[in-house]
């Protein structure tokens, strides 16, 4: 039962707490999805950094700019994330919210008491497949749009069971 | 070219022991990296084969492999329990299907001991989704009565030759020299039908049982002067104050990483849940480097046997000038010296690498119950894998392609290079 060698090669390196609530790392988001049946639904985070390059309010007009821009780019789903093309999926629902724009500046935040200094970017996504069969993977331009995103940890629960995998702009493809 | 072919077969025979310890180095290192392969497939094998169905593992609040490692694999230890209270509160959550209490410290003879509920056997699957069987008896009750009854797995039965009705007692902690709980016998109300997972290894008790044996102890020893008899211990309230993890399985698939979140951020203490596959992904993510390692260095050593023997043909070429040379003389072309060579470095490597199979198998069997016991990691042995035959063939062909060299030296030799008499 003592795994321990195993288990001291597991450990050794730094991993794992990655998916502790409310961790924000410069340059790292994260991309939970899930596929159930027809249904593919995605929930994203990024910090703000990785997208605008501050995370504060914003202070001129070419930050307000920015902050606009990343809610558009993030509001355009169908370009964001394309799943396989044989699966058919079109875009049934999406959320974002981009801190420091309009009316949802108190997400911004995040509410956590005393980490006023970090700002994440959440969004949610959902997908309905016409032939979920067909469905292998999910490709994502965030990284083409996003320049200061180095990676994005992925978990993902769907029929051919759990799985996570890191995203990096050389490897853009959710498979499984 | 047959006869060339048969010369060399014999001309090798000749010299079958310089050319047999090649062989022997040559069988060692395609075992060896045979091996390496063998263990990481199977290896994920076994791992993904050992949990499916459930959508989230609980506990407290630490990292998501260490929880994992520990409460599907009993590897390890737990840095916390978890409240009892939090595992009703979130086996009550409307998105919670079914929640499995797992409590574990205790061991049998070096098996660990795991208290959970009757709804372990029912939910708890394996492989592609394959419930639990019982291979005889029944699931312990889980009542007042039935609390010292046990459910064990097949490989605890067989090692230690059980069956329904015996009594076994629980030792404390996971040392076989342990403090026993010699008080309070359990019997043997089940047993399961070989799953090839931690299951076979594990002895089962209802979590009353486990609150019932540790009720006169404290501190991790029993209290000196309280002795508090089988008999008797029905009359406490046995119901846990803590549990080690919790197994969740979910109504729908969707609600997982909500669930996730809500579990993360639980105000009433710090938990952590994570996603069994996702953390496995992350365990095999972090060895890949070492796995990687493994592979290269038994690779350098198939390239150092495939050396020794480009370099054992290349020394006997001196030794054979002048059979070569009589060769020649006989009618042998340049050619049929160059086919001669080369076909004993490929005779050489084939025989190497069927005896390096061998080898592995004869490993695997000698060191699988290690494995399985040890490391968790089911090594049987089975037929080799697209992978294998793929590493199998490319020594193979690497072999054969270093035996060119000493092939093209032959083949520059000249007629007269052994005739000649040296002084």
């Amino acid at each position: 039962m003592n795994f321990h060698r195993l288990l001291a090669l597991g450990l050794a390196f730094p991993l794992s707490v990655a998916f502790a609530a409310g961790k924000h790392v410069h340059g790292e988001g994260r991309l939970d999805a899930v596929i159930d049946k027809e249904t593919i639904t995605l929930n994203l985070e990024l910090p703000l950094d990785a997208a605008v390059g501050f995370e504060r309010p914003p202070r001129n007009d070419k930050e307000k700019a920015a902050l606009a821009a990343t809610d558009k780019t993030l509001k355009e789903a169908a370009a964001l994330f394309v799943p396989t093309p044989a699966a058919r999926c079109t875009v049934q629902s999406v959320q974002a919210q981009v801190p420091f724009t309009g009316g949802d500046d108190k997400h911004g935040e995040h509410g956590h008491e005393g980490e006023t200094h970090h700002a994440d970017i959440e969004a949610s996504y959902v997908f309905r497949c016409a032939e979920p069969a067909a469905l292998k993977g999910i490709e994502t331009a965030l990284f083409k749009h996003f320049k200061r995103l180095y990676r994005l940890e992925t978990q993902r629960s769907g029929p051919s069971g759990q799985g996570a995998q890191r995203l990096t702009p050389k490897v853009p493809v959710l498979t499984w | 070219m047959k006869a060339v072919l048969l010369i060399a077969l014999k001309s090798a025979w000749a010299r079958r022991l310089t050319l047999g310890i090649t062989l022997a180095a040559i069988a060692l290192a395609s075992a060896l990296l045979l091996a390496v392969e063998r263990v990481r497939a199977d290896a994920r094998q076994g791992f993904a084969q050992s949990v499916s169905g459930v959508d989230l593992v609980v506990g407290a609040r630490g990292g998501g492999v260490q929880l994992m490692l520990y409460a599907v694999f009993h590897a390890g230890s737990a840095s916390h329990n978890m409240r009892y209270d939090s595992y009703r509160a979130l086996a009550a959550h409307p998105a919670v299907a079914w929640a499995v209490p797992l409590s574990l410290g205790d061991s049998h003879r070096g098996f660990p001991v795991l208290g959970t509920t009757a709804a372990y056997f029912e939910h708890f699957r394996y492989g592609d989704r394959r419930a639990l069987v019982f291979a005889a008896g029944r699931p312990f009750a889980g009542t007042v009565e039935g609390v010292f009854e046990a459910v064990i797995g097949s490989q605890v039965a067989a090692a230690l030759g059980y069956r329904i009705g015996d009594r076994i007692t629980l030792s404390h902690g996971m040392e076989e020299l342990g403090p026993e709980h010699a008080d309070k016998p359990f019997a043997i109300v089940g047993i399961l039908a070989p799953t090839g997972t931690p299951v076979d290894r594990t002895v089962h008790v209802s979590l009353e049982a486990i609150t019932a044996i540790h009720l006169d102890w404290a501190g991790g020893a029993p209290l000196p002067g309280l002795a508090i008899p089988a008999e008797q211990v029905r009359k406490f309230d046995l119901q846990p104050q803590e549990i080690t993890a919790l197994l969740i399985g979910l109504k729908r698939r969707t609600d997982v990483f909500r669930l996730q979140r809500h579990i993360n951020g639980w105000r009433e203490e710090p938990l952590t849940a994570v996603l069994p596959g996702v953390a496995l992904d992350e365990l095999w993510q972090a060895v890949a480097t070492v796995e990687r390692t493994l592979f290269a260095i038994s690779a350098a050593v198939v390239a150092v046997g495939l050396a020794g023997l480009v370099a054992t043909l290349l020394a006997g070429l001196d030794q054979r000038r002048r059979e070569l040379a009589i060769l020649r003389a006989l009618g042998a072309g340049p050619g049929a010296i160059f086919l001669m060579l080369a076909a004993e470095g490929l005779l050489v490597t084939t025989l190497g690498t069927l005896l390096g199979c061998a080898l592995l198998a004869a490993g695997l069997a000698a060191l699988a119950p290690l494995a399985q016991t040890q490391f968790g990691i089911p090594l049987a042995w089975r037929m080799f894998s697209a992978n294998e035959i793929a590493l199998l063939l490319s020594i193979i062909a690497t072999g054969l392609a270093a035996s060119l060299l000493p092939g093209w030296r032959a083949w520059r030799m000249s007629l007269a290079d052994g005739l000649i008499p040296r002084n």
